[in-house]
C-alpha cells in the first residue's frame, strides 16, 4: 500500500481518527439468557461475542482440577466469514491456540479463582468480524461477559492494541494499520491498580520508544475502562428498573 | 427477584458498584460476600448493589449483591439434597441438586461410601438396603474430593438419609422407622436409611 499514509501531516489516520482516539464502542451485556454470562462488543468494525459458563464441576479429565482454585478454560475462535477471505480453519490452528492461552493468562490474573476450588470456568470468545485489535476486543468482551455471569473479579480487564508510526503512538489499531508494517503492542491492564495482566509484542521496536508506547497503551486502556464502566452501570440500572416494576 | 425489589422499595436507592470500586476501609466495615480486601481497604468484586447490614455491636457487614444469585458450590459441612444414580456394594453415586435451599444450575457428582451411610455398625451396612437409584437423600459434605473422587458425602446422622423414595410398585413410600419404609399401595416394606424429619416440617 504505497500511497496510503498511516498518519497524515495534519495528524489524521486512515479512518479519520487522531492518533490517540479510540474506535467507536458499542456493547451489550447479557444478550443470551441460556449462558451464565454473555456480552457482545463492537470496536469500530471488529465485532466479538463472548460467552461464559461456570463455575461448574470439572468436565473431562478430573486430574486437571486444582485443589485450591478454579481452572479457567478459554477458547478463541473466528467465524469463517470474519475475514476478507473465507477462513479455512476457524479453530485449532496455532494462532487460535496462542490467543486462547493469552486469554487464559489474562483472566487468571483478574478473576478470583480461589473462591471456587476444584471447579472450572469456561470463557468462549468468537470474532464475528475482524478488523484489527482482535485480542483487545476479545478481552474487553470477555470482561463484560464475566461481570454478567456474576463471577467475582478484582477489577475490570481492559485491553488495547497500540502501534508506533513516525515517532507517534497510535491507539486502537485497525487491520489496515496492523498489516501496514506498524510495530503493534497489545496490553491488557487492570485500570484501577495500574497492574498489567498481559503485554504482547512481536514486532521490532527501538528500545527508546518502548516507554512512550507503553504510556500510550496505558492511557488508551484507561479510556477503554471508562467506556466499559459506563456500559456496566447502564446495564445494572436497566436491570434494576425491570425488577422494580 | 422479589426480595431485592422489596429491599429497594424499603431503602433509599442503593449504590451501584462495579468490580474494583473502593467501598470503604477495613476499619469501618467487615467484609462480607462479593468483596475483597487489599491493603486495608475493601473493594467490590461484583457488579451490583452495596449492602450494609448491622449485626449486633460489631462493625456493619458490607457486601455486594446482584439480582440473580451467583452459582453456589457445595462446601465442606454443607447439607445438600441429592438424587441417587447408581449403587454398588462399596458406595452409592449421587447427583447433588440443592445446596441448602438453593437449587444448583448444574449437577455436581458425589459419592456416599459404605462406611459413611450410618454412624453405628458401619461394617455391616448393605448399600442395597440403604439406598436405591432414584431416591432423594439429604447428606452432608465431608470432603471436596481429590484427583480420583468426586465430592464425598455422609448420611451418618439421624437427620440425614432418604427423604423421598418410590417403591417397586411406583408409589411414594411412607417412613415407618429409621431403617424401613412402607408402600401405601402394596403395604410392602422396603429397607432404606431413613432421615428423621424435624417435627416442625411434618404435617399435623
Amino acid at each position: 500500500m504505497a500511497g496510503l499514509e498511516l498518519l497524515s501531516d495534519q495528524g489524521y489516520r486512515l479512518d479519520g481518527r487522531k492518533a490517540t482516539e479510540l474506535r467507536k464502542f458499542q456493547a451489550r451485556m447479557g444478550p443470551f439468557a441460556q449462558a451464565d454470562g454473555s456480552a457482545y462488543l463492537e470496536q469500530g468494525n471488529t465485532k466479538a461475542l463472548a460467552v461464559v459458563y461456570g463455575p461448574h464441576e470439572m468436565r473431562g479429565s478430573r486430574s486437571r482440577a486444582l485443589h485450591d482454585r478454579a481452572v479457567i478454560n478459554c477458547q478463541y475462535s473466528m467465524a469463517t466469514f470474519s475475514t476478507a477471505e473465507r477462513k479455512r480453519r476457524p479453530h485449532g490452528d496455532r494462532k487460535s491456540t496462542e490467543m486462547s492461552l493469552h486469554l487464559k493468562q489474562t483472566f487468571e490474573a483478574a478473576v478470583m479463582t480461589q473462591l471456587y476450588p476444584r471447579s472450572q470456568i469456561d470463557i468462549y470468545v468468537k470474532i464475528l468480524q475482524s478488523d484489527g485489535g482482535n485480542y483487545s476486543v476479545c478481552v474487553n468482551a470477555a470482561t463484560l461477559a464475566v461481570i454478567d455471569a456474576g463471577i467475582p473479579m478484582r477489577d475490570y480487564v481492559c485491553a488495547c492494541t497500540v502501534g508506533f508510526v513516525d515517532e507517534t503512538p497510535l491507539a486502537d489499531l485497525c487491520y489496515a494499520e496492523e498489516s501496514g508494517g506498524v510495530s503493534s503492542l497489545a496490553l491488557a491492564l487492570l485500570p484501577r491498580g495500574g497492574q498489567i495482566a498481559l503485554l504482547q509484542m512481536d514486532a521490532r521496536l527501538h528500545q527508546d520508544h518502548l516507554e512512550t508506547l507503553m504510556e500510550a497503551a496505558m492511557t488508551a486502556c484507561k479510556g477503554v475502562s471508562k467506556v466499559l464502566d459506563e456500559v456496566v452501570r447502564q446495564h445494572l440500572r436497566e436491570a434494576s428498573m425491570l425488577t422494580r416494576e | 427477584m422479589g426480595w431485592l425489589s422489596s429491599l429497594l422499595e424499603n431503602m433509599s436507592p442503593m449504590k451501584l458498584c462495579v468490580p474494583g470500586d473502593k467501598l470503604c476501609s477495613v476499619e469501618d466495615c467487615i467484609p462480607g460476600t462479593g468483596v475483597y480486601l487489599r491493603h486495608g481497604y475493601i473493594y467490590s468484586s461484583l457488579a451490583g448493589y452495596v449492602l450494609r447490614k448491622n449485626e449486633g455491636e460489631e462493625l456493619p457487614v458490607i457486601s455486594v449483591v446482584r439480582e440473580t444469585e451467583a452459582q453456589l458450590l457445595p462446601d465442606v459441612g454443607a447439607i445438600v439434597t441429592c438424587k441417587v444414580t447408581s449403587i454398588n456394594p462399596r458406595f452409592a453415586k449421587v447427583h447433588i441438586l440443592y445446596v441448602g435451599s438453593t437449587p444448583l444450575k448444574d449437577r455436581f457428582r458425589g459419592t456416599i461410601r459404605k462406611e459413611d451411610v450410618r454412624a453405628t455398625e458401619k461394617d455391616k451396612v448393605e448399600t442395597y438396603k440403604s439406598f436405591r437409584p432414584g431416591d432423594i437423600v439429604l447428606a452432608k459434605v465431608i470432603s471436596l474430593g481429590d484427583v480420583q473422587s468426586n465430592y464425598l458425602l455422609t448420611t451418618a446422622e439421624n437427620e440425614l438419609g432418604v427423604v423421598v423414595a418410590h417403591s417397586e410398585a411406583g408409589a411414594q413410600m411412607v417412613p415407618i422407622s429409621w431403617c424401613e419404609m412402607q408402600c401405601p399401595l402394596t403395604h410392602a416394606k422396603e429397607f432404606r436409611k431413613v432421615a428423621r424429619v424435624q417435627p416442625e416440617y411434618l404435617d399435623a
